[in-house]
This record gives C-alpha cells, sequence and structure tokens, in this order.
C-alpha cells in the first residue's frame, strides 16, 4: 500500500461503517462531515423497523469504533484533482490530502414537503413530516402535534413516484416507517384512529410483511388504498382529507387532527458537482451512478472513487452498512493492487 | 389621349382574364358556402351588420387599416410592416389608378375587366398633360413602392431574423408557385410598360429604363411578349391563388366584418372557422409566440399548422394540434389577421363523443349554499357556520370528483372522436349567460363598493391546491373588514373550466347551472376570485344576477383606494407574471401591479402584459406530459428572470405552483405578498 490515505465524504452511517472497517484493515481513513455530528439521518431518527432498535444508539455503538479516524466536521471538499495513482483534495478548512482512494457516502436528501403544496405543509397548523415526527418521539417538542389526537392521518409516497414533484422513483423506507410510526402513534395514543392513504405497500425485506399484518391486527390501523388529492383546514383547525378509495371505488373525506407526510429520498443537491470533481456520472434519477446495478454498485467508473449507502439510490439501514463494509474491502484490494 | 386599337382587346389578355373570372367565381361559390354553413341567426346577424351604417363604415375602415396598411405588423415590426404594406397598398393604388386612368380617358371601356390593368398597352396618353403627368408619376410610384416591397420579401426568404422573427413557415409547393409569380408580376409590369413608355407614355421609372432599352434594343419586338408574360404570370398567380396561402387576401375580407358582426366560432371547420382558416397567410408570427415551440418536437403543434392541417384536411394531426394546445391565449394575441387558434381548439375538441357523460342535475346544492348564508354577519362570525357545509356535502364531492375525472379522460378517449359534429349552440347559451351576468355585476356594483355588501369568496380547486393563497386572501378579507364567506372552503363544485377546455360543453353547462345555485342561494352579492381560471369562467359563461363578479386584484385595489386595506413596502424587487387567463384572458394588467408596487418593489420582465408567456401549467392542454410542460416552464421563468428581480409574483394559483416546481428564486402570489405586508 503506497498511501493508506481514505477520504471519506460524508458521515453518515454509510461513512462510519466504512471508516471504521477500513481502520480494522490497516488503513488510515478521514472523514469529511458537512454537518457538526456523525451518524447522518439515522442520527435524527428514534427507533430503526424492523426490530425498533434506538436509532441514537445504533449511532453511538458506531461512533465508538471510530477511535484514531480523523473526522473534520462542518467541512466539504473544495477541490479535488487526480494526481499520480492518488486524488489530491483542498477541503473548505484549509486543509489539503494526498489519498489513495475516495469513498462517496453523501447520502441523500429528504424532500421539502412544503412542494407538494396541496398537503398544506407550512400553511396548515397540524401536518408535520415523518422525519419531524421521528424528531418529536425522540423527544423534541413539536406544537403542531395535539396533545389527544383523536384521529391520525399518514399519506405515503410524499415526493416519491410523482413525475410532477420531479421524482419517479420509489423511495422505499417510506411505507415501513409509516407503519412503524403509525403502530407508535397508536401505542402513544390507544385510542386514536390511524389511517394510512397509500398508493401500493412496498413491504419487502425480512419481517416487512409481518409488520404490516401486525399493524392491522393487533392495532387495527386502517389502510386506504388511494391517493390524497387534497388537503383543507376546517375551522377549528382541523385537517380535512379527501382521497379516492381506490378498491372501494368510492370517494372518501377524512377529518383528522394530526397529518402526517411521508416525505421521501431524493439526491442531495450537490450531487451533479461532487461528481463533477472526480469525473464521476449522475445516473437518470440524481443519484450517482455505479458501474453496475448488479455486481458492482459501490465501484464508479473512475479508478479509486469508490460509493457506499444512499448517495446511489434509496437504501435501508441494514443494506447501507452492508454496503459501506463491501465497499471498505473493496477500497483496501484497490490500494493494495489486487482487483 | 389615343386608344391605340379600335377593337379594344389583344389575346395576351386572356391569360389574365381566365385566372381573374376564374378566383372570382372561386370567391364568389365560397362566400354563398360559407353563409350557406352559418347557423341561421349568425348568418341573419351578419347580413344585417353589413348594411347597418355604423358596422359598415367600421368594415371598411378596418379593411383599409388591417388587408391594406397592415397596421398590426407595423406595430410589431416596422420591417415587416413596411414589406407587407408597401406590396399591399401599393397594388391597390395602381389597379385604383388604373380603374381611375380607364374612367377619366376612356368611359366607354370600364366594363372591360382587363382595361385599367392593360390600359398603357391599350391606350397612348401623354405625360406632357397635367393629368397624365400626374398619374403616371403615381403610377410609377407606387409600382416602386411594391418593388421595393418585393425586394424586401426577397431579402426575408433568406435572412428572417432581419425581420424579427426567427422561425418561419416552409412555403409548399402550391405556395412557392404563388410566391414566384407574385414576385414576378411586378418587374414585368416594369417591363412592359417600359417597353411601351415612348408610345403611351411614362413617368421618373419607365420612361428612363424606355431610354436604356432603345440604346440596345432598337426596335419595338420585345414589346408584346413582355405585356403577354405579365398577363401570363397574372394568370397564374389567380389560378393558384385559392389553393395557396394567397387566399388570405380575399378571406381577410370576409373575416372582418364576419367579425365586427360579432360572430363566434360555431364549428371546428365550417362558416366562422373556416374563414379564419383561410384567413391566415401563414406569416409564422404565432410560431415564436407560442410557448411550446420552446422545444423542436411541439413547433409543428402551433396554429399557423392547425389552419394548414385543416386546409389539407389531415384529420389525424388536427386532433393531435387540438389536443396538445395550452389554450395560452397567446397566439391569438399577436396574431394580425386574428385568428382565434385557442377557440378552434375547443371547437375541435367538442365535437368529440363521449360514451359517458357526467350528469351534475341530481346534486343537492341547498346544503351548501345554507351553510354560506349562515356564515353572513350576523350569524355565526365571518366564517363560522362554514363548517356545517362540510358535513352536509359528500354528494358536492362526489361530483367534483366525476368533473376532473371527465376533464381527464378526454384525452384517454380521444381517438373515439366521431368525425365533425356540430360544435355547440351551447356556446350561444352561455354567451347570453354572460350577457346577463354583466348586466346584473353592473347593478351589483354600487353596492360592493358601499362596503355593506356580501362577499362570497370562491376559492375553486386550484386555490385549494395552494393553501396558501386561500389563507392568505381570507386574511386580506378579514383585515379589510369584509362580511364573507370561503365559499368552497372544504366543499364546493368545479366551476366547469376544465370540462370546458376539454371541449365537453354540455357537461360544463350542467356543472355551471349548480354552482350558480349555490352562490345565488347564498345571498351574496359579491363573488371574489382568487383563481384566474375560475375568473374567467364566472364572468363569462355564468349567469348570477344581482352579484358582482370580480377577481381578487380588482377588489383588493379598491380596498386600497378606500383606505380599507394599506401597505408597507418592503425592499424585496418582484418580477410580475401575468397569467395568461387574468391577462389575456380577461384584460386585467394594472390592478395587481398596483397592488404589488405598493407592497414591494416591481420590475418587469422582457415579455409581459398581452405577451407574456405561459407558465406551461395550463390546464387546457390534454396531452402535453410533465418532460415537455418542464421545459415551458424553464423557458418562461427565463424570460421573467430577464427582469433581474429577486423574486416572482403572480396572481395565478396554478401559475405559482408550476412555477415553484422549478424556480430558483421564491415564487409568490400576490395575496400572500400583499398579506404579509398588510399594516392596519
Ligand atoms: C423518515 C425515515 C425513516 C427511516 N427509518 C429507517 C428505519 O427505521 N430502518 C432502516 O433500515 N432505514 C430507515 N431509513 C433509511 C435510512 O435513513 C438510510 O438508509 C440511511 O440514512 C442511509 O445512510 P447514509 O449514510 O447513506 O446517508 P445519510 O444518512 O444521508 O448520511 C449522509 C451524511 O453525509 C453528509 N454529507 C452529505 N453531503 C456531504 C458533502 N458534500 N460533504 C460532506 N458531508 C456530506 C451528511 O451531512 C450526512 O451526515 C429511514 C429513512 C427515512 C427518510
Ligand atoms: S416506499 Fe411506499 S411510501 Fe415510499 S415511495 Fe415507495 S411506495 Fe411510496
Ligand atoms: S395564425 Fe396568425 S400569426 Fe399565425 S401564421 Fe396565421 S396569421 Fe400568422
Ligand atoms: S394558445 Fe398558446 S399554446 Fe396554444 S397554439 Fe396558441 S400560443 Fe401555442
Ligand atoms: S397556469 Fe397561469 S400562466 Fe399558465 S395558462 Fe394558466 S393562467 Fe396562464
Amino acid at each position: 500500500m503506497e498511501n493508506k490515505n481514505v477520504l471519506v465524504i460524508g458521515g453518515g452511517i454509510a461513512g462510519m461503517e466504512a471508516a471504521r472497517r477500513l481502520l480494522q484493515l490497516g488503513c488510515e481513513p478521514v472523514i469529511v462531515e458537512q454537518s457538526d455530528h456523525l451518524g447522518g439521518h439515522v442520527a435524527g431518527w428514534h427507533k430503526l423497523f424492523p426490530d425498533m432498535m434506538s436509532a441514537p444508539e445504533l449511532v453511538e455503538q458506531m461512533a465508538a469504533g471510530l477511535d484514531g479516524v480523523t473526522v473534520y466536521y462542518r467541512t466539504r471538499v473544495a477541490n479535488m484533482n487526480r494526481l499520480g495513482s492518488g486524488y489530491s483534495v483542498m477541503l473548505s478548512n484549509g486543509m489539503s490530502l494526498q489519498c489513495g482512494a475516495v469513498l462517496i457516502s453523501t447520502g441523500f436528501r429528504l424532500f421539502d414537503a412544503s412542494k407538494k403544496e396541496e398537503y398544506g405543509y407550512g400553511v396548515y397548523d397540524h401536518v408535520v413530516t415523518n422525519s419531524d415526527l421521528e424528531a418529536w418521539f425522540g423527544g423534541a417538542p413539536d406544537d403542531r402535534i395535539p396533545d389527544s389526537p383523536a384521529r391520525v392521518a399518514f399519506v405515503h409516497c410524499v415526493g416519491s413516484r410523482d413525475l410532477k414533484a420531479g421524482n419517479p422513483q420509489c423511495s422505499k423506507v417510506c411505507c415501513m416507517t409509516a407503519i412503524k410510526q403509525a403502530i407508535e402513534m397508536k401505542e402513544k395514543f390507544p385510542s386514536a384512529e390511524v389511517w394510512c392513504f397509500y398508493m401500493d405497500l412496498r413491504l419487502f425485506g425480512k419481517k416487512y410483511e409481518d409488520f404490516y399484518i401486525a399493524a392491522q391486527r393487533d392495532h387495527g390501523i386502517h389502510f386506504v388504498r388511494g391517493r390524497v388529492s387534497e388537503v383543507s383546514e376546517d375551522i377549528h383547525g382541523h385537517v380535512v382529507l379527501k382521497a379516492e378509495d381506490t378498491l372501494a371505488g368510492t370517494p372518501v373525506k377524512l377529518n383528522a387532527d394530526l397529518l402526517v407526510l411521508m416525505a421521501g429520498m431524493l439526491c442531495n443537491d450537490d450531487t451533479q458537482g461532487l461528481a463533477r470533481m472526480v469525473h464521476a456520472d449522475v445516473d437518470s434519477d440524481g443519484f450517482m451512478r455505479s458501474r453496475d446495478n448488479i455486481y458492482r454498485i459501490n465501484e464508479s467508473n473512475r479508478p479509486g472513487i469508490f460509493f457506499a449507502g444512499a448517495c446511489t439510490g434509496t437504501k435501508t439501514v441494514p443494506e447501507t452498512v452492508a454496503e459501506a463494509r463491501a465497499a471498505a474491502l473493496d477500497i483496501y484490494n484497490y490500494l493494495n493492487g489486487r482487483d | 389621349m389615343r386608344e391605340r386599337f379600335a377593337t379594344g382587346f389583344d389575346p395576351f389578355v386572356l391569360p389574365f382574364l381566365i385566372g381573374m373570372v376564374f378566383v372570382l367565381g372561386y370567391c364568389f361559390f365560397g362566400i354563398f358556402r360559407i353563409l350557406y354553413q352559418l347557423p341561421k341567426d349568425d348568418r341573419r346577424r351578419f347580413l344585417v351588420s353589413l348594411i347597418t351604417p355604423r358596422t359598415a363604415l367600421k368594415n371598411v375602415w378596418d379593411i383599409f387599416c388591417n388587408c391594406l396598411l397592415h397596421v398590426k405588423l407595423w406595430k410589431r415590426n416596422k420591417l415587416l410592416g413596411f414589406m407587407h404594406s408597401s406590396i399591399a397598398f401599393g397594388w391597390f393604388m395602381i389597379i385604383l389608378l388604373g380603374h381611375l386612368e380607364v374612367f377619366i380617358y376612356c368611359p366607354e371601356r370600364v366594363h372591360l375587366f382587363y382595361y385599367p390593368i392593360f390600359f398603357n398597352y391599350f391606350v397612348a396618353e401623354n405625360e406632357s398633360t397635367i393629368g397624365g403627368a400626374v398619374l403616371f408619376f403615381l403610377m410609377d410610384f407606387f409600382l416602386l413602392l411594391i418593388l421595393t416591397g418585393i425586394g424586401l420579401a426577397i431579402v426575408k426568404r433568406v435572412r428572417s431574423r432581419f425581420f424579427g422573427m426567427r422561425r418561419t413557415t416552409r412555403p409548399s409547393l402550391l405556395d412557392r408557385v404563388g410566391l414566384y409569380s407574385l414576385w414576378a408580376i411586378f418587374p414585368l409590369r416594369l417591363l412592359a410598360e417600359s417597353f411601351t413608355a415612348h408610345i403611351s407614355g411614362g413617368s421618373f421609372l419607365t420612361i428612363p429604363a424606355n431610354w436604356v432599352f432603345r440604346q440596345f434594343l432598337g426596335n419595338d419586338l420585345n414589346l408584346l411578349p413582355t405585356w403577354w408574360a405579365y398577363s401570363i404570370v397574372l394568370g397564374v398567380f389567380m389560378v393558384v391563388l385559392p389553393f395557396t396561402r394567397y387566399m388570405h387576401i380575399p378571406a381577410e375580407m370576409m373575416l372582418i366584418p364576419m367579425r365586427n358582426a360579432g360572430l363566434r366560432i360555431r364549428h371546428p371547420r365550417k362558416g366562422f372557422a373556416k374563414v379564419q382558416v383561410l384567413s391566415c397567410p401563414g406569416c409564422g408570427v404565432c410560431i415564436d409566440a407560442c410557448p411550446m415551440s420552446a422545444q423542436k418536437v411541439n413547433i409543428k403543434d402551433c396554429t399557423v399548422y392547425l389552419n394548414r392541417q385543416i386546409r389539407r384536411g389531415n384529420e389525424k394531426r388536427i386532433e393531435e394540434i387540438s389536443d396538445k394546445c395550452l389554450l395560452c391565449g397567446k397566439c391569438e394575441a399577436v396574431c394580425q389577421v386574428g385568428v382565434e387558434g385557442p377557440r378552434m381548439r375547443v371547437a375541435q375538441r367538442s365535437a368529440r363523443r363521449y360514451g359517458l357523460t357526467p350528469d351534475f342535475a341530481a346534486i343537492d346544492t341547498a346544503p351548501l349554499s345554507r351553510a354560506a348564508s349562515a356564515a353572513f354577519s350576523g350569524a355565526a362570525g365571518a366564517t363560522g357556520a362554514a363548517g356545517a357545509a362540510g358535513a352536509a356535502a359528500g354528494a358536492a364531492g362526489v361530483a367534483g370528483a366525476a368533473g376532473a375525472a371527465g376533464a381527464s379522460g378526454a384525452s384517454g378517449v380521444a381517438g373515439a372522436a366521431g368525425g365533425a359534429g356540430v360544435a355547440a349552440g351551447a356556446a350561444g347559451v352561455a354567451g347570453a349567460a354572460g350577457a346577463a351576468g354583466a348586466a346584473g355585476a353592473a347593478g351589483a356594483a354600487a353596492a360592493g363598493v358601499a362596503g355593506a355588501s356580501k362577499v362570497a369568496f370562491f376559492s375553486g380547486c386550484m386555490t385549494r391546491l395552494t393553501p396558501s393563497v386561500g389563507k392568505a386572501v381570507c386574511s386580506l378579507l378579514d383585515k379589510a373588514g369584509a362580511d364573507y364567506v370561503w365559499l368552497d372552503r372544504e366543499e364546493g363544485l368545479c366551476c366547469g373550466r376544465p370540462l370546458l377546455t376539454a371541449g365537453r360543453i354540455d357537461a360544463a353547462i350542467s356543472l355551471i347551472r349548480k354552482n350558480e345555485e349555490v352562490i345565488l342561494g347564498s345571498g351574496a352579492d359579491t363573488l371574489v376570485l382568487s383563481c384566474p381560471i375560475c375568473y374567467k369562467m364566472f364572468s363569462e359563461r355564468y349567469a348570477l344576477p344581482g352579484v358582482r363578479v370580480v377577481s381578487y386584484a380588482d377588489y383588493f385595489d379598491e380596498f386600497v383606494q378606500q383606505g380599507r386595506l394599506r401597505f408597507e413596502k418592503s425592499d424585496i424587487c418582484y418580477v410580475y407574471h401575468d397569467p395568461c387567463e387574468l391577462g389575456r384572458g380577461c384584460g386585467i394588467y394594472e390592478s395587481p401591479r398596483r397592488l404589488l408596487g405598493q407592497a414591494a418593489g416591481i420590475a418587469e420582465a422582457e415579455k409581459n402584459r398581452e405577451e407574456s408567456v405561459c407558465c406551461g401549467g395550463s390546464l387546457g392542454s390534454l396531452t402535453l406530459d410533465f418532460a415537455h410542460r418542464e421545459v415551458i416552464t424553464r423557458k418562461s421563468l427565463e424570460n421573467l428572470y430577464s427582469s433581474r428581480a429577486d423574486a416572482i409574483a403572480t396572481a395565478c394559483p396554478l401559475c405559482l405552483s408550476t412555477f415553484r416546481r422549478y424556480s430558483d428564486r421564491p415564487v409568490r402570489d400576490l395575496a400572500e405578498i400583499l398579506d404579509a405586508s398588510c399594516r392596519l
């Protein structure tokens, strides 16, 4: 190994896990994180499906393995050039690095729910997003959430699978997140009615279907197939949803005390800029383009540039972690001249 | 003066005569056909207008200004205006002067069609007489004018950019025959008259030319062949005319009186629509104007191509073009002939037959209007009982959904269109309704200003999909102390516009009747609208006696004048986007600007007012998909960015959400801006 330095861009769970494994393999990872904390989005979640594991604890546990890894917070990559067999990097904090390989683990961006104006996020008093709700579960106060709601409604696919919103992709995790949050709400407010409005339920992972069946059978959560067309607010401040139940073929109307929007996962705004810096490609969905989507998801089309986690598309936590480990091994092999 | 031939005839006039008789015959036949195609009441109206002195005078004046002087073209581009008017007006003057000459010198030949045209061949006059000098001078002058016009036309074929046009149409083969014969007519006339000038006299153009030619020709052998050539090109031009774009010359003379008579398009192909199609010279001004032309694939869906396909009878393309259009009205605004592109398309859409027609007659509107009337002051506060409307109006919800389904279904069933059915007597009914509405509005206006009015705020579905706008309007109404109710806060009926633009006029009217019941039953005397799409619908198609229909821009503007609303100016500079429906659709350009100017800085985009560019979100198009709309939206945003303003303001909820999707700077509705800077 000529140059053991590996630049890890993004300190979410993908970056953290990869850095930990690289350290174990004898490399010297450096994490560049634009925010002031590690863990990325997961650090802001409360519990993770399907095991209801505590998200902050998971992040904490992963951080414990990072002793000896340099982390630059509130820092971004300013400039990056190919130099010899590696990369010469300028950071926004003025530091410069020579590294043998680069791991891009910049994750995703949550859809801005106020862009779907018809749902009234930021306009009506009792409309929150999945991410707001996670924060509230985690203890952050939120006066949009009533003390004892009689009826809570979840709307799936907000800013996902929606050409009008500019994102035709399925975000993959939000059906499960909705079910998870619906159960948690029901547990908090046993007398509340909880409704989920979905287009399709995409429950592909291990234990996911069980989760859904439990939600219906044990928690009495109502599922309605149909897109919500319009949300208004009545004079009492209740949100009024209008939708079409496409299974029953009838229009439905629902008054709710709280509306939760399942905002989707989108590519980061600066994906293009970052990709251009290293001459990597961006895919048609705006995420980073892997060499292929079957066998080499971790690899870019440039030597020494690797990917892990949600920067190449929507991922769950286990997928992200698995990819991070695979990327660490790929990088180790790359630095040692093995393919 | 002396006539050169006692017979007053030479065989060379035959080509001209044949062409002339053909084209006149064709036009007369055409006029009768069109008249026959008009619905009875329209025909009567048209014929009466022809003998009513006021409209008759207006017809003459309009024909003079538009067909000969091309006044509207001058306003668009001076060079283009000069080119067209020099040819049209020059030619007209030459014909007029030709007749004058015949009248003066040989009145006994007046009945001969060809005499004024070939006067210089048949009659030898001397420019030394004062009359001759003046007439010959004028003849040469106008000939020169035309020749300059033709010269410019040739330049334009090669370089249309000089004329402020980026794209023009490609002429068909016959168009080209017509074009080249038109170009050839006047140089040949110059040649013919020049060869004859030493016999029949001439002026500053023809005499020197004659002198030059005589220097090296020395005989008159060319004389007759050039007159033959002149006559032949004239003949060719007139024979091909009905099959080329030059048909616009006679057609426009028919279009103007028809428009002045107040006719409307009732059938997509016949009558008035047919005259409009024929009146289009294919100038192509509407291509650059059309927002769809932002993309090459959609260029052939502009109005000029609709006209062309209708003339060719290409049914498949006519359907496609009719369905794709945004109905933004810009082509109509820039068209110097006045072809009503959007109306023709709606007429075409209305010829389609559907298996299922939604029926709204069963909706019970009583609970909706009762809830609204209970909410006016004296009852439970401004919006007090509006909530009750929600409980009672399940049925309305169903109907609304059905309406939407009907509208979007239109594109799906496109293939099933039955040929050219009768478009709509409905248009007539609605027209009458509109008039009644206007009368009612006038009556109610006084009450509105008095301040004691009961105001119904109708937001429409578009505003309900952008709740921040509805909230801002209500907040402003509150601040101004209006006694109002949000009519469709939770439940309401669609205004009918999507059905109407889809051409489903009967269904739209049945929905309109229901909405009229709700509004009249509510006891409101003023109806305020935040969506210009609804506003246009309400002001044109609804019969609401005693109710004033007003857009929120005009309404708040009045409040400002009455001192009921005051604003504090912020330092943000907005560029105002004229929504198509509010601007071109309803002619409201000033009140939004006045209001915005009170609340913030204001900048203008390169293309604004009548020429504002559609946001691309329009309900009008049945087939444009999101990818294509996005290109239109971005193009429209570019125009707004040209003002270098910090933010974008508009007064249409649909523009708002469309722009917000792609804009790199904040986009806000006028109501939101006003509400944020309102000081009580
Ligand atoms: C509401 C919600 C709930 C979820 N719940 C679950 C769940 O219960 N179970 C589960 O399996 N999955 C869940 N997920 C999915 C999970 O959040 C993702 O799988 C995970 O966050 C992906 O991690 P990541 O490290 O790839 O990306 P991220 O978490 O997005 O981390 C990316 C990091 O990179 C940083 N970064 C980005 N760009 C730059 C840059 N240019 N320079 C420097 N730093 C940068 C960011 O600040 C961030 O710290 C949920 C997702 C959502 C939206
Ligand atoms: S996971 Fe479910 S809610 Fe999320 S985008 Fe896919 S279908 Fe919609
Ligand atoms: S429709 Fe009007 S603007 Fe368009 S080509 Fe015809 S005349 Fe010109
Ligand atoms: S109405 Fe608008 S979109 Fe339709 S053809 Fe005319 S300019 Fe183009
Ligand atoms: S959305 Fe706005 S700009 Fe577009 S057509 Fe409608 S009114 Fe015009």
